[in-house]
């Protein structure tokens, strides 16, 4: 019985051996490239007053309305134009990325979709995922724009900025006040100190989420750049020109475990996602929370306008960038290379930026548009007119648009978790460092891409 | 985990070459092969080979090699190389062996249930049915209400807290200690059932007439379940112990995926999760299928035993 | 053997701790999805004070739960009707017919029972791509065929060969072709088996998600149990809503476990038993 058994085995192994090499025929023809689509094949039939396009969205967690902004102005577009249609499909954040490079393998799925700017947009671009806007929209639109800057490269623009955002420190002035303090921070050690007296007070300080690592990824920007005079510094220890574990360019996770340790954070900080921790600030259970312009403006709706104050990050490093501001674009609205109606989509995300349009995204949204043509006589509450100057502030940058996807995720957003999990700073800084080391060794062409990009 | 395979082998009949012998008539073998039995086979083959013996064939060949879903180059051992000097993978890893030590656990404590509901403790029934529920529901939905309840704040420690247990209390899915622990109870909450009704429909076939017998001759209760009842039912507990061990090793994406996505730091990640994350979601390929045929040479490792269970002469008695 | 009344106690003990501990995550999932999101906040473990089904209503009128569920209505049903019929087929091939490969065929079965599907995914989605079968349930009905035949096999072999074959023989003296006895001597009979594959395999179809989440990207086309990940992500703040609908994706599997209980509980351990 053994030996038939063991018989079965062997002649099972065989038909198995037969049809593998039979099949690994087919895969060795499957890999080759599905037919990419030529620029010719795809504007074949390419008519903007007649398509269907499927737009892959995201914006609701920078911006809260946005969707439903976006939903009106898909339906006014259809109106406007009967032969086109547009499917609105919301995308989540935690797999923005991932979703998008799985359905970029297929080189098929939307016509439009969304990313967050510079590497996770010029990265799909290298990859060949994108079709440049700058080809379907005339310079003398684009100029408009605020933010192209960070999507360009190869001389070419590779998608839309629909607003800009800053994130300030939002600080509850009434919880503020409990706890004898008058202002909000503008140092570390000013937020430190503010931390002590709002928890003797016994107030929570701070309420933020990491589950997700985006509270993690947002500190990364905010105090990652404190010890730099330039982004291109930041590029280098990328490459491995420089060393990514230095102080630098990591040292920043020694002011996160110093927040944490000092109680700064909220206990639950490292079972929330980013969404849940603020929330808790709008509940008016936190009195300070980081905050997107758009989440700010809905927050003092909650809590009442004069209730609520922002200020910059406070200053940490010591380096040019400690002190400038954060505005980006954020996320980046492009058209997909093998979207077969590339001008019916550049002629409605031209629409978005429509004077009306900016006009009733500011409404909707408190957010600016990233639009030179907007028309400041809006912003009229003193909170918007704060955060507008802070906006508009000359040399400001969001560093984590620098970092390629997979650091940002095996390296950004796991370094915060590590330290908010209780973990130390010596382990944050290492899992930074193999996840640049693993993106160097392993994704060889982004590689190139990013240090070509990088030269400029 | 709601995959098939446990449900299955357990559900199946006894299976064993020698069993298959003995039932096939004498006179059946020395048939003419049949036209139609290979057409009967036909579409089952073809379902096979393309749901099975091709993806397999070709992890294995594109283990070996880099790239991108469409552009890939031959690397040699690269992947191998590189996903064993991978702390993440290692981690991974690990943590698929530390979920392994959820499977004595739950094989003890189905067991301590099993013998107890099989004594015809009053209500039995209900209790069968109540324990056995998770097991069928789709860990998914399962997981999502988990991730809730299972909050620094959450359903679970809010709970704790009032009832002053707040020492205990801890952040099962926030911190890098927990984490994986936390997964591993939500598979002991789901799995747990399944042990139960596998060794109670074992221990309920037992011949009442050794049991008798044994408490004729004055066995306590303890007695009888551990040298007449639990080595009866030994074949059944190595099936559900095998089972549960390729269940951890290689069927909780699910858990990980809606409890915890890996983290916090990547404390958390399973070699299934590493696989999706490399392969779909940072688009390294070649990594995601070197790890794939680690899994699958660890799977093979079990596999086999389970086969050797199955072969076992006795497996048709007992099982 | 019959307890007496104080070592029972322990005994009731113990299995209440359990039975407790199995049903109160799914009991604070139906209460958690009946509160509004600012009860919950302040009350998260309690019974609810104001029950709401708000959370429903938004789940079934403003998301496509209810497409989802349809989709993952369809893909059980048609992979189910597929893999047991192709393994019926192939189980009464190895049971009453001669061919070369019938032992390896069942090995090899058995052997694939057991493969974790991680393993295969990675190669299949590539395959669907160049099928053009992405975001398609085409994708997902044609794995799940291929990935339950193995069990389809492998359990109604079991049954198949409890046959009586003089039964399976009279029909062909009776000038019954294979494909007849199949239908009318050997499926009849096997009507239990029928059901205990059916019912598994349909479980395993309706909960499985990686498959579903890689192969199905668009929104529309996914399975409920891909489109409730979904929601995770996208609704963070109000758990509630996201709860419901997770009650929703376990009430079909739980009523009908409840419904079949019997059978279910016997098509499980059917071979443990005898």
């Amino acid at each position: 019985m053994r030996i038939r058994s063991r018989k079965a085995i062997y002649g099972l192994a065989a038909g198995v051996a037969a049809v593998s090499l039979a099949l690994s025929g087919c895969t060795a023809s499957s890999d080759t490239p599905v037919a990419s689509t030529s620029p010719s094949a795809a504007t074949q039939g390419d008519d903007p007053e007649n398509a269907a396009l499927t737009y892959w969205y995201w914006g609701e967690s920078d911006a809260p309305g946005a969707n439903d902004w976006m939903k009106a102005r898909i339906a006014d577009y259809q109106t406007a134009h009967p032969g086109v249609t547009i499917n609105f499909v919301e995308q989540s954040t935690d797999t923005l990325i991932g979703a998008f490079s799985t359905t970029a393998q297929t080189k098929s799925g939307p016509d439009i979709a969304t990313q967050w700017a510079t590497i996770p947009v010029l990265s799909q671009a290298w990859a060949g995922a994108i079709a440049p806007i700058s080809d379907y929209v005339p310079a003398s639109e684009t100029d408009n724009w605020i933010g192209t800057q960070e999507n360009t490269d190869k001389g070419k623009i590779w998608g839309v900025p629909l607003y800009v955002i800053g994130i300030p420190l939002a600080y509850n002035k009434d919880l503020f006040t409990k706890a004898g303090i008058a202002n909000g921070p503008t140092t570390f050690d000013e937020l430190i100190s503010d931390c002590g007296a709002l928890k003797a007070a016994g107030i929570s300080p701070v309420g933020m989420g990491n589950k997700d690592g985006y509270f993690g990824a947002w500190f990364f920007s905010n105090f990652g750049k404190q010890q730099l005079d330039d982004v291109s510094e930041l590029k280098s220890a990328i490459v491995g020109t420089n060393n990514i574990a230095d102080p630098k360019y990591t040292g920043f996770y020694q002011a996160m475990y110093d927040m944490k340790q000092k109680g700064c954070l909220n206990d639950d900080i490292g079972s929330v996602t980013l969404d849940q921790g603020m929330a808790k600030f709008e509940q008016g259970k936190a009195a300070m929370a980081w905050g997107t312009d758009g989440l700010v403006t809905k927050w003092s709706k909650a809590l009442g306008a004069d209730k609520i104050g922002v200020v910059k990050t406070p200053v940490w490093g010591t380096g040019k960038l400690a002190s400038v501001y954060n505005t980006t674009q954020s996320s980046t609205a492009f058209i997909t290379s093998w979207s077969q109606h590339p001008k019916a989509a550049a002629q409605f995300l031209t629409f978005l930026h429509s004077p009306e349009n900016q006009a009733s995204w500011y409404a909707a949204t408190g957010i600016f548009p990233a639009d030179t043509r907007f028309d400041q006589t809006a912003i009229q509450t003193d909170l918007a007119k704060q955060l507008w100057a802070f906006d508009s502030s000359p040399g400001a940058v969001w560093l984590e648009n620098y970092l390629p996807p997979s650091v940002d995720g095996d390296g950004d957003l796991a370094a915060g978790q590590v330290i908010t999990s209780g973990g130390s700073v010596a382990d944050a800084v290492s899992t930074f460092q193999k996840a640049v080391e693993k993106w160097r060794a392993t994704n060889t062409d982004e590689v190139k891409n990013y240090t070509a990009w990088a030269g400029q | 985990m709601t995959d098939p395979a446990l449900v299955r082998s357990s559900a199946a009949a006894p299976w064993g070459a020698a069993a298959d012998e003995r039932v096939r008539p004498a006179g059946a073998r020395k048939r003419r092969r049949q036209l139609w039995s290979y057409l009967f086979v036909v579409p089952a083959v073809l379902g096979m080979g393309f749901g099975f013996v091709f993806p397999l064939v070709t992890v294995v060949r594109n283990s070996f090699y880099a790239g991108s879903f469409y552009k890939l180059s031959f690397v040699g051992f690269d992947n191998y190389r590189f996903i064993f000097g991978d702390d993440v993978f290692i981690r991974s890893l690990t943590n698929n062996f530390r979920l392994l030590l959820t499977v004595p656990f739950m094989t003890i404590v189905a067991l301590l249930v099993a013998v107890i509901l099989n004594d015809g403790i009053r209500g039995w029934k209900v209790y069968r049915s109540s324990i056995f529920l998770p097991y069928i529901l789709p860990a998914a939905g399962i997981g999502l209400t988990f991730s809730v309840f299972l909050q620094f704040n959450g359903g679970l420690n809010t709970f704790l807290r009032s009832v002053g247990l707040s020492s205990i209390a801890a952040d099962w899915l926030g911190s890098q200690t927990w984490a994986i622990w936390s997964v591993g109870g939500v598979v002991v909450w789901q799995q747990l059932g399944f042990g139960v009704v596998v060794f109670l429909a074992a221990l309920l076939s037992l011949p009442p007439e050794v049991t008798e017998a044994a408490r004729i001759d004055g066995a306590s209760w303890w007695q009888l379940q551990t040298k007449i009842h639990v080595p009866q039912i030994r074949t059944a507990i190595e099936f559900f112990m095998v089972t549960e061990a390729i269940t951890v090793l290689s069927w909780v994406f699910t858990y990980v995926y809606v409890l915890t996505l890996g983290g916090p730091g990547n404390s958390s990640s399973v070699m299934e999760f590493y696989i999706w994350k490399n392969g779909f979601a940072q688009g390294s390929v070649g990594l995601a299928n070197a790890a794939a045929v680690v899994v699958l040479l660890i799977a093979s490792v079990l596999i086999a035993i389970y086969l050797r269970l199955r072969a076992r002469p006795d497996a048709g008695a007992r099982l | 053997m019959k307890i007496s009344g104080l070592a029972s106690i322990p005994r009731h003990v113990l299995l209440a701790i359990l039975t407790v501990a199995s049903l109160a995550p799914l009991i604070f999932m139906v209460l958690t999805s009946v509160k509004s999101p600012d009860e919950y906040e302040q009350n998260p473990a309690g019974l609810p004070h104001t029950v709401t089904f708000s959370n429903y209503v938004h789940a079934l009128v403003d998301l496509p739960t209810l497409t989802w569920a349809l989709n993952s209505l369809l893909v059980t049903v048609i992979s189910v009707a597929i893999s047991t019929v192709a393994g019926a087929m192939a189980a009464y091939a190895i049971s009453f017919g001669t061919f070369r490969g019938r032992t390896p065929l069942l090995m090899g079965s058995i052997a694939a029972i057991m493969v974790p599907p991680v393993v295969l995914v990675v190669p299949m989605f590539v395959t669907m791509v160049n099928l053009k079968l992405i975001n398609n349930l085409g994708s997902v009905i044609l794995f799940y065929s291929c990935l339950l035949i193995p069990f389809s096999i492998f359990f109604l072999y079991n049954f198949f060969r409890t046959v009586p074959s003089e039964l399976v023989e009279a029909a062909v003296v009776d000038g019954a072709g294979p494909l007849r006895t199949l239908w009318s001597v050997v499926m009849p009979l096997a009507k239990p088996a029928l059901v205990t594959v059916g019912v598994v395999n349909a479980i395993w179809a309706w909960n499985e998600l990686l498959i579903a989440l890689v192969f199905l990207q668009d929104e529309r086309s996914r399975t409920l149990m891909a489109g409730l990940t979904l929601l995770q992500g996208r609704y963070v703040t109000n758990q509630p809503l996201v709860l419901a609908v997770a009650t929703l994706s376990i009430l079909p599997v739980a009523a009908f476990y409840l419904l079949s209980q019997r059978a279910f509980v016997r098509g499980l351990t059917a071979g443990i038993g005898k």
